[in-house]
């Protein structure tokens, strides 16, 4: 024996009379433990917060931008991607919108969608082209994604240019496209991001397509930079107005973009969320624009909206400068029980954080939120909040990249491909950038464009998944939130739509109320998982939450008792209309 | 002579030089007296006939033989004037009047040098001295409205030169100067009374064109036109008389009336570098922006080394965001002016416009090379370089400025913005806030007409929540630059929390129209 061992083995014979067995094995298990470790392994690191999957999910779908020497700004801005579980076995699956062929940028093989079906190993099967979705024949942008027809399946809705698609689940593993028939077409225009949401309250879901700008491939616009051919800033592309579809439950819809009043809201619409701003209930509509005023759009009750930005003071920044709003979320930041906004803009102007107050008055706090310090350098686009580690504060998650490939040679602090933020909310409205414990890809550079978050696998740890130009996306693994207690919510309309989109939840926790809402659309081009997991405050362990439900129909339901770490399905007490 | 005693020969011989000696000086400066007054005669008569090169060479004889002749300095002293040389020209005149204070003659002289040498205090002073001796010299009158009127004294220039009505019409300068006091002191009739005089002064058109500048200078833009349509009746081909025309018509707001005169002037075949500057202007007040840019390249093409028409071009090309253009013009500008820092300061915008920052450092550091003075220059530098990242070079560039520069306002306004925008992202010390503000204190303390900086305290009071001081500073801002419709937005965020919706709303109403 060597002489340490026998040290101690000694010692443990001294007081082999009175030590348990057990004690005397682990002691003796842990000297040789002890010292093989430290002979031979360096410390293992901690885990990394996000883990990046795609290779093994068997994810190899490659997005196409159509990238030319035209330079249209179409090519730089594609890339939509939703969570939802198309064929109900209850596991989160992946649908990638594609972007498509311009007049000179060619691809050698057929441009196409991907349908990622969930396997629940971890892994996913392209199921497209089975499922008649791997095609479209117009440039591809954003999806959006819900039970139109309140049949029980997610049926998507594509945007593009010149035109766009809805496509119903059959409820077999297969789409039909119904287009033509719903009446949904928004021919001529490039449509980016669309929201389902029920703005009359009838029970079915209707459809807000944020268009763009006026565009052609006929009409070549060139710039230069630095006497490169770069491609042109957005305000050489006049705006064009919103376009909303009244659901008329019987599988078609009415346009009332011109009734409703959204078709004279003329801008650069690109990301666009449905939300119930001032709580009373009717579902209200944010809308990121492009160098051109946010909308903060409040829902009358009677088919019309009026415009409350400027007084909200959410249109432009605090220096009257319209930013180029691309994605947009809410979320309870300051647990008032309201929604409160992120949008991300260009490089310099950073990604705006709008807090809400007592009255309609919103506050900037980007600077004060740190986001100005960690957004200067970067062009954002899709973003979502999520309580990433379930601590009961609502984190950050921000996908970036450039347009411009020659940015690199007039600026030295600002990158073509841009890492994405993963920000955690130190509870007092204050970021802090967990680049170092994220994970590599968060120290990597992207062309990312769309984000969508969802629990693929089912534990509780919302993951997250982003494209990028010319690129394959890629799938992250949240790997800590399913330690921390969580409860999850899966809402099933009644009275209300199916999806419950426009649902307010609120936990109450001790004395803490945490809110949360089912929303339509947000982030970037993209649709999420529409479950909802709150985590629970760090300093509460119980064993039980309490939560109230508003339901879109105003239903409100109490619920007590409800388990931690468990998806509850909950389905809206009264009848179906 | 035998008779002569050999001693007093000797005596008489040795002192004859002695004598001769004594004797000469009298004799001499009588001589040199004459021959001064032959060259001081001489230098006279040259002069009367216009040769002032060699009156001057004789004239500096005659003080060189009699350097105490007053008069011989007074004449010198004209005769150099006369040449513009004023400065040597006081030298003898102050000679003179040092010999005699009194001589009026000598001091009126010096006051018209110090006149010409825009050193109008002293010329002031010395005619404070002649006008206390002689109230009512009329050439010390005459001399004192001038002063005056460059000193913007308007009640003492038109006090001074309506007491002289008879030497103020001898020069269409004076009765313009005349004129223009008058309308100052809201004395608009007597004005327009000279004014009509000059239209028929023997000087001729001159004068005319003169009148009718001194009209529109001071927006009496009525006048002008009747001046002008009076000019055009009595000189119908005088082009330089349609230009002007052209020109009240532009000053008064009529862009189609100016624009149709400059193009006759142009198919007239009096196409000149003003004339297509001036339509361009026109074109451009028209929103005909387009039809200014080709206005202005023809400007360009008639005289490629006309710098002005290079630089407005580029504004234009700018304005209507132009910028692939602005760029094609920048690249020519600095092959055709690589020594011109305004041409760098004008490209280095243009690339600032493009975000092609690194290259606009180096345009900027090229003009500020060029023209170490140039505020301009020095500003673009440290913007290009905050924007291309460079923020610490951007400071370095601003502190060297303030050190350098009399004016220090501007700089202290682009460091405090340098300042809080590194407040804003984090990457400046924790008291970058207190020292931006410190440093728009300053630059207001140092021109308290600067509009920005009291926009820039508005906003920190409000980010504060100290409206009523943001209130003080951004109305401020609204009164120095109403046009700017940052400050309008600021305003009504002020107005907002103050529950005043009504003046919120106006405000951003104001916002609205001025961002269009």
């Amino acid at each position: 024996m060597r002489p340490f061992l026998y040290g101690l083995h000694h010692a443990i014979a001294r007081k082999r009379v009175w030590l348990s067995p057990c004690v005397l094995l682990s002691l003796m298990g842990l000297s040789f433990t002890s010292l093989a470790f430290f002979q031979n392994s360096p410390p293992s690191p901690p885990q990394e917060i996000f883990s990046d999957i795609t290779e093994r999910a068997g994810i190899t779908w490659h997005q196409f931008s159509g990238e030319s020497s035209d330079r249209f700004l179409i090519e730089t801005m594609s890339g939509g991607v939703a969570f939802l579980d198309f064929d109900g076995d209850g596991l989160q699956d992946l649908f990638f919108v594609n972007g498509g062929e311009t007049p000179r940028g060619k691809s050698s093989s057929p441009v196409l969608n991907a349908l990622y079906r969930n396997l629940g190993n971890g892994k996913f099967e392209d199921v497209a082209s089975k499922a008649g979705l791997d095609r479209l024949r117009f440039y591809g942008m954003g999806v959006a994604v819900c039970d139109f027809d309140n049949d029980g399946f997610p049926d998507i809705y594509v945007t593009g240019f010149p035109e766009s698609a809805l496509f119903h689940n059959n409820g077999n593993g297969t789409f039909t496209n119904v287009t033509e028939k719903a009446g949904v077409k928004n021919a001529g225009r490039w449509a980016a991001s669309a929201a389902w949401f029920d703005f009359d309250r009838d029970g079915y879901l209707d459809l807000v397509v944020t268009n763009y700008a006026q565009f052609s491939f006929n009409d070549l616009k060139k710039c230069e930079l630095n006497g490169v051919r770069t491609y042109c800033e957005q305000k050489a592309y006049a705006g064009m107005p919103l376009t909303l579809y009244h659901n008329n439950g019987d599988g078609t819809f009415t346009d009332v973009s011109e009734k409703s009043g959204l078709a004279k809201l003329i801008g650069r619409a690109l990301g666009v969320i449905a939300i119930d701003v001032n709580d009373d209930g009717w579902p209200d509509l944010f809308v990121a624009r492009d160098a051109s005023p946010n909308l903060v759009l409040i829902n009358n009750g009677n088919g019309t909206f009026t415009d409350v930005a400027l007084d909200a003071e959410m249109a432009y920044d605090s220096n009257g400068v319209a930013k180029a709003g691309m994605g947009v979320d809410a979320g309870d930041l300051n647990r008032d029980g309201k929604p409160d906004f992120v949008v991300t803009n260009f490089n310099d102007e950073y990604h705006s954080l709008f807090l809400s107050t007592p009255s309609m008055l919103y506050t900037d706090r980007t600077v004060a939120s740190r986001l100005a310090a960690y957004t200067r350098s970067y062009v954002g686009w899709g973003t979502h909040f999520i309580d990433y580690d379930n601590d009961g504060e609502l984190d950050l998650l921000i996908v970036n990249g450039h347009i411009n490939q020659v940015i690199e040679t007039t600026r030295v602090d600002v990158k073509y491909q841009e890492p994405p933020l993963l920000l955690h909310n130190e509870g007092s409205g204050v970021f802090r950038d967990m680049r170092e414990q994220a994970g590599s890809v968060f120290r990597s550079g992207y062309r990312a464009r769309g984000l969508a978050v969802g629990d693929f696998d089912n534990d509780g740890g919302i993951d997250a998944v982003f494209t990028q130009l010319d690129g394959k996306p890629v799938l992250l693994r949240n790997n800590l939130g399913q330690n921390h207690p969580w409860v999850g919510f899966e809402l099933q309309g009644t009275k209300s739509n199916r999806d419950a989109i426009g649902a307010k939840i609120s936990v109450e926790i001790g004395k803490r109320r945490l809110v949360r809402w089912i929303t339509g659309g947000a982030s970037y081009l993209s649709s999420h998982d529409k479950r909802v997991v709150v985590g629970i405050p760090g300093n509460h362990s119980p064993e039980t939450v309490d939560a109230e439900i508003r339901w879109p129909s105003g239903t409100i339901q109490r619920l007590s008792g409800l388990k931690l770490k468990h998806y509850h399905k909950i389905t809206e007490p009264t009848g179906r209309k | 002579m035998s008779a002569l005693d050999p001693r007093l020969c000797a005596i008489a011989f040795l002192f004859a030089p002695l004598f001769a000696l004594l004797s000469y000086p009298i004799h001499s400066a009588e001589a040199q007296s004459n021959r001064a007054e032959m060259h001081a005669a001489e230098g006279l008569a040259l002069a009367k006939a216009g040769n002032l090169q060699s009156a001057e060479l004789e004239l500096r004889q005659a003080v060189v033989l009699a350097p105490e002749n007053v008069t011989f300095l007074e004449d010198l002293g004209t005769v150099l004037a006369m040449q513009k040389k004023f400065d040597e020209s006081n030298s003898y005149l102050q000679r003179a009047l040092t010999m005699d204070p009194s001589d009026l003659l000598a001091r009126r002289y010096v006051a018209a040098n110090l006149w010409q040498l825009h050193r109008y205090a002293e010329a002031q002073q010395n005619l404070r001295i002649l006008l206390r001796a002689s109230p009512d010299d009329p050439q010390g009158l005459l001399l004192l409205g001038m002063v005056s009127e460059n000193t913007r004294d308007y009640a003492t220039a038109a006090r001074a030169l309506s007491s002289v009505p008879a030497l103020v019409r001898a020069q269409p300068e004076s009765m313009a100067a005349l004129a223009r006091s008058y309308y100052h002191i809201g004395e608009n009739q007597k004005a327009r009374a000279w004014l009509n005089e000059l239209q028929t002064h023997p000087a001729g058109v001159r004068a005319g064109l003169l009148g009718v500048q001194i009209a529109d200078e001071m927006h009496d833009y009525e006048t002008a036109e009747a001046l002008l349509s009076s000019l055009a009746a009595r000189y119908p081909d005088e082009s330089a008389v349609r230009y002007q025309l052209a020109l009240v018509e532009f000053d008064a707001h009529k862009f189609e009336e100016s624009r149709q005169i400059l193009q006759q002037l142009l198919e007239g075949g009096h196409g000149t570098r003003e004339v297509d500057h001036l339509l361009a202007l026109c074109l451009e007040a028209q929103g005909r922006r387009e039809d200014a840019i080709h206005t202005l390249q023809n400007a360009i093409q008639l005289d490629p080394g006309d710098q002005a028409s290079y630089l407005d071009l580029a504004n234009l090309l700018l304005a209507e965001k132009q910028i692939s253009a602005a760029l094609d013009l920048a690249h020519r500008m600095t092959k055709t002016f690589p020594d011109s820092p305004r041409v760098f300061v004008s490209v280095g915008s243009i690339q600032l416009h493009a975000q092609d920052f690194s290259n606009a450092v180096t345009s900027f550091s090229r003009a500020a090379q060029l023209d170490p003075a140039s505020a301009d220059a020095v500003i673009g530098l440290a913007r290009a370089q905050t924007n291309a990242g460079m923020s610490h070079e951007a400071k370095a560039t601003l502190h060297i400025a303030m050190q350098r520069f009399t004016q220090k306002a501007p700089f202290e306004l682009e460091l405090g913005q340098v300042l809080m925008k590194e407040a804003e992202n984090g990457t400046g010390d924790k008291h970058a806030e207190v020292k931006a503000k410190e440093l728009f204190n300053s630059a207001i303390a140092h021109d308290g007409k600067l509009a920005d900086a009291h926009y820039e305290l508005g906003e920190l009071a409000l980010r504060r929540g100290d409206l009523a001081a943001a209130l003080v500073h951004l109305k401020m801002a609204a009164k120095l630059t109403p046009s700017s419709a940052n400050t309008h937005f600021a305003l009504s965020r002020v107005y907002r929390r103050l529950g005043q919706e009504q003046q919120a709303a106006k405000e951003i109403a104001l916002f609205e129209k001025l961002k269009q």
